[in-house]
C-alpha cells in the first residue's frame, strides 16, 4: 500500500470514529452518573433508526433532520423510561445485577415492539446522498459518511458545552466524581438522573437514525453497536465524553487497518502476514480483554496520571 | 398491615386455584390434541422468521404452507398402513437466527413432539447446527435453505437437500464468465477478487470457481481471495483490499444482510468492476429497494427464478401470489416448496409413517414436475439433490433476466457492466 491508500484508510477511520463516538456517548453519561450499563441502548438505536426511517418516508424529512428531531423525542422517552421503570432500581456505586437485567429485559421489550409494528424485513434509507462520494484525487469519501460524521462531531461538542457551563452538567460531574458530597452540596440526584437517562436515550435515538443512514436494519439492529459501545467505554474509562472520542478512534483505526498493515510473526524466524479479514470482529473483544488487564480505568485514567504527576 | 397481608395471601390461593385451573384445561386439550394427533401427518418445520435470516426464513415458511395447503386440499396423503388419506399438520418453529436454538427445536420435533420428518435449515449455518440430529433421532430432515457439501459428506443416512450444492454456483459463475469471454464480449485472463464469507457456504463457492478455473487456463487470475465474518458491519477494510488488488471482476458470496451492506460501501467507495456478483443473491426486492440503480448488472447464480419457462414453475408463481399475496420475487420459496412435495410424495410411497420407511422413499424418490431447474427432483447418494443452476443478471427499472444457460434464457447478458 503506498501513502495515498494509507491516507484513504485513515480517513474511512476517522468517519467512522464519529459514528462510533455519537453511539457510545449515551451509554457513557448514563453509566457515568447512574451506575447503569445500559444493555437497552441497542434498542434505542433501533428505534432511533426506524423513527428516522418513518418521518423520512411518511413526512420526507431528511435523514439527517430527522436524527436531530429524534433528540428531543428520545430525551422526552428517556425520562419517561427513568420514571416508569429506572427510579425503582436501588441505588448502587456499581453496576447491580437487577439494572442490568431490567435493561436486558426493555431491549427484548424494544425488539418485539418493534417486529410488531414494523415486521422482520430489512429496511434501508436511501437518499441521494447514500451512494454517492466525494472524489479528491485518488481518495473516494461518501458523502453520507462526512455528513454523519459533521452531525456526529457538532452534537458531541454540543455535549461537551452543556457539561461544561451548565447547571445540568455540572450536577452530572458531580455525580460522576462523588454522589454522595453532590447530594450535600444541593445537588438532586433524582432530578439529574432522570435528566441524564433522557440524555442518554437522546443520544443514542440520535446515533440510531445516523446509522440508519449507513447501514440497513432490523428490529435485531443494534446488537453489534452494543458490543462496540461497551469497548469504546471500557476505552474510554467509563466515565469520560473526551475519552469516549479518543476509545471510538483507536477502535475504528484498528478495526480498519488491522486487516491492511503486515503484523510481525516469528515462527521459525520472522515474517509478516496480514490478519485475515474474517478475523477484523475479534479485534474489539481483544481490546476488550487487553484494556481491562492492563487500563482497567481506560486510557483516560493514563492522561490523568500523567496530568497529575505533571 | 396484617389485613393487607391477608388479602395478598387469599390474591395467591386465588392466583393458584386459577393456575392449575389452567393447567388442567392445558392438559385436557393436550390430551384431545393426542387422539387428533393420529388423524394427521405431523410434520416439523424450523426456519427463522426473526432475526437476521427471517426474510428468506419467512419466504421458505410460504414455500412449504404453500404445498400443505395444496395437499391438504386435495385430501391429504394416502398412507396404506392406515388404509385412508391423512391430512399435514404443520408444527412450526422460529429459531431467530440462532443456530444453537435451530439445533435444539430441531431435536425437540423429533425427540418429544412426535414430527415424522423435519423440513427447515435456511442457511448454511442453521442447517449445519441442525443436520447432526437427523441420524440421532432416526427421523428424516430435509433441508431447503443449506446447499454446502460439508453438510452431506458426513454419512448422514437421514439428512436431505432440495439445494443444489453451493460450489455449482461457483461453477456455473465460472462457465457464465467464461462463455462471455468465448463472445469476445470480455477479454480472457482477467484478474478476479474473491470475497467470501467464512462459512461452508463460501468455502464452496470458492472452491466452484478454482475447480473451473484450473480446468480452464487462461481464463482467470484469481488475484484476491479473503473471507469475511458474517453480518459484518463494516468492510472498508476488506474493500481497500479488492481496490488494491486491481481486479477486474469482484465476486463475493453472501447472504442478504451483507450483500446489501458490503455493496453500499462498495459503491460509496466508487469502486467498479467488468463484472459484479454476490453469489446466489442479487435480484431481491430488499436489495434493489436499498441499493436503487446500484444494484443494476449484478449477475447471481440461483436455485429458481419466476422466469424460468417451465409450465410448472409459472402455476408455482400464480398459485404463491393466490395465497401469500405477494409476488415470488426471489428464489427462496421454490426449494421449500418441493421439499414438502417430494416429502408428500415419500410418505405415500412409504405407505406408513415408519420414520426409516419414509427415509428409504425419500432416496428412491423423483418429483418429476418438480418447479426446479431441470424439472426433475432427486436426492443424491449422498442425501443432496443436484440441479443445474440459472444466472440472472439485474436490469435497469428493477428488471431481472435470466442469462445463462442459453436454452432458458429471457435477455441477453450485458458485459462489461457500464461504469456509471
Amino acid at each position: 500500500m503506498d501513502s495515498v491508500e494509507y491516507l484513504d484508510l485513515l480517513l474511512k477511520a476517522l468517519l467512522l470514529a464519529g459514528v462510533y463516538a455519537a453511539m457510545a456517548v449515551g451509554m457513557t453519561v448514563i453509566y457515568g452518573v447512574m451506575k447503569i450499563v445500559n444493555l437497552a441502548h441497542a434498542g434505542f438505536l433501533m428505534m432511533g433508526a426506524y423513527f428516522a426511517l418513518e418521518l423520512f418516508q411518511r413526512f420526507h424529512v431528511d435523514p439527517i433532520l430527522g436524527s436531530i428531531i429524534a433528540l428531543p423525542v428520545f430525551f422526552v422517552f428517556g425520562m419517561a423510561v427513568h420514571w416508569l421503570l429506572i427510579r425503582w432500581l436501588p441505588k448502587s456505586d456499581t453496576p447491580t445485577l437487577a439494572s442490568l437485567l431490567l435493561m436486558f429485559g426493555f431491549w427484548l421489550v424494544l425488539q418485539n415492539i418493534a417486529y410488531l409494528v414494523w415486521g422482520n424485513e430489512d429496511q434501508s434509507i436511501l437518499t441521494p446522498l447514500t451512494l454517492s462520494s466525494v472524489q479528491i484525487g485518488q481518495i473516494s469519501i461518501p458523502k453520507v459518511n462526512l455528513v454523519v460524521f459533521a452531525a456526529a462531531v457538532f452534537c458531541m461538542a454540543v455535549l461537551q458545552i452543556v457539561f461544561h457551563r451548565s447547571w445540568f452538567g455540572r450536577s452530572m460531574r458531580a455525580l460522576i466524581q462523588n454522589p454522595y458530597a453532590a447530594q450535600i452540596v444541593g445537588v438532586d440526584d433524582q432530578k439529574t438522573a432522570r435528566l441524564t437517562f433522557g440524555l442518554g436515550a437522546a443520544f443514542a435515538g440520535f446515533a440510531g437514525g445516523l446509522l440508519g443512514m449507513l447501514f440497513s436494519f432490523s428490529p435485531d439492529f443494534g446488537r453489534p453497536f452494543l458490543l462496540r459501545s461497551f469497548v469504546i467505554i471500557v476505552l474510554g474509562g467509563l466515565e469520560s465524553v473526551s475519552g469516549v472520542a479518543l476509545g471510538a478512534i483507536l477502535l475504528a483505526i484498528l478495526e480498519t487497518f488491522g486487516i491492511n498493515i503486515p503484523l510481525p510473526v516469528y515462527w521459525h524466524g520472522w515474517s509478516f502476514h496480514y490478519l485475515p479479514p474474517s478475523y477484523q470482529q475479534v479485534i474489539p473483544f481483544a481490546l476488550l480483554v487487553v484494556v481491562l488487564l492492563i487500563l482497567p480505568k481506560g486510557l483516560s485514567s493514563l492522561f490523568n496520571r500523567k496530568w497529575k504527576a505533571a | 398491615m396484617r389485613g393487607t397481608l391477608a388479602c395478598i395471601g387469599q390474591n395467591i390461593r386465588r392466583a393458584s386455584i386459577l393456575a392449575l385451573a389452567f393447567a388442567g384445561i392445558g392438559t385436557l386439550c393436550t390430551g384431545s390434541r393426542a387422539v387428533a394427533a393420529d388423524e394427521t401427518i405431523k410434520i416439523g418445520v424450523v426456519l427463522p422468521t426473526t432475526g437476521s435470516e427471517s426474510k428468506p426464513g419467512a419466504y421458505q415458511k410460504e414455500g412449504i404452507e404453500l404445498a400443505i395447503k395444496q395437499i391438504n386440499d386435495a385430501g391429504g396423503i394416502m398412507v396404506k398402513s392406515k388404509g385412508k388419506k391423512l391430512k399435514i399438520e404443520e408444527v412450526f418453529y422460529d429459531d431467530g437466527t440462532d443456530s444453537k436454538k435451530s439445533a435444539s427445536l430441531t431435536e425437540r420435533a423429533m425427540s418429544s413432539d412426535g414430527v415424522v420428518a423435519v423440513l427447515g435449515g435456511y442457511s448454511t449455518a442453521l442447517g449445519t447446527a441442525e443436520s447432526v440430529m437427523a441420524d440421532r433421532y432416526k427421523t428424516p430432515w430435509i433441508t431447503t435453505g443449506a446447499g454446502a457439501t460439508a453438510i452431506f459428506g458426513k454419512g448422514y443416512q437421514y439428512a436431505f437437500g432440495t439445494l443444489s450444492p453451493v460450489a455449482l454456483i461457483g461453477t456455473t459463475s465460472a462457465e457464465f464468465l467464461g462463455s462471455l469471454m468465448d463472445q469476445g464480449k470480455l477479454k480472457k485472463g482477467l484478474k478476479v477478487a474473491m470475497v467470501v464469507e467464512n462459512t461452508d457456504h463460501g468455502t464452496d463457492y470458492v472452491q466452484g470457481f478454482t475447480d473451473w478455473s484450473n480446468k480452464h487456463a487462461g481464463y482467470f487470475q484469481i488475484v484476491l481471495n479473503e473471507k469475511f465474518e458474517l453480518g459484518a458491519t463494516d468492510f472498508s477494510g476488506i474493500l481497500q483490499k479488492v481496490k488494491n488488488s486491481h481486479a477486474d471482476i469482484f465476486l463475493s458470496d453472501a447472504h442478504l444482510p451483507d450483500y446489501i451492506t458490503m455493496h453500499r460501501q462498495y459503491l460509496q467507495n466508487g469502486l467498479h468492476h467488468q463484472m459484479v456478483s454476490y453469489g446466489a443473491r442479487g435480484p431481491e426486492a430488499n436489495a434493489r429497494q436499498a441499493l436503487g440503480a446500484g444494484t443494476d448488472y449484478i449477475f447471481a447464480g440461483i436455485w429458481w427464478s419466476n422466469k424460468l419457462p417451465y409450465p410448472q414453475a409459472k402455476k408455482f408463481a400464480t398459485d404463491y401470489k393466490a395465497f401469500t399475496g405477494h409476488d415470488v420475487d426471489s428464489w427462496y420459496a421454490a426449494p421449500a416448496y418441493d421439499g414438502m412435495r417430494i416429502l408428500a410424495q415419500a410418505i405415500a410411497a412409504a405407505g406408513s409413517l415408519d420414520k426409516t420407511a419414509i427415509r428409504n422413499a425419500l432416496k428412491k424418490a423423483q418429483l418429476k414436475d418438480s418447479v426446479l431447474p431441470g424439472q426433475v427432483l432427486k436426492f443424491g447418494a449422498n442425501g443432496q439433490a443436484e440441479y443445474p443452476f440459472v444466472i440472472t443478471q439485474n436490469k435497469p427499472d428493477n428488471k431481472v433476466d435470466i442469462v445463462y444457460p442459453k436454452d432458458a434464457a429471457t435477455g441477453e447478458p450485458v458485459a462489461p457492466s457500464p461504469a456509471k
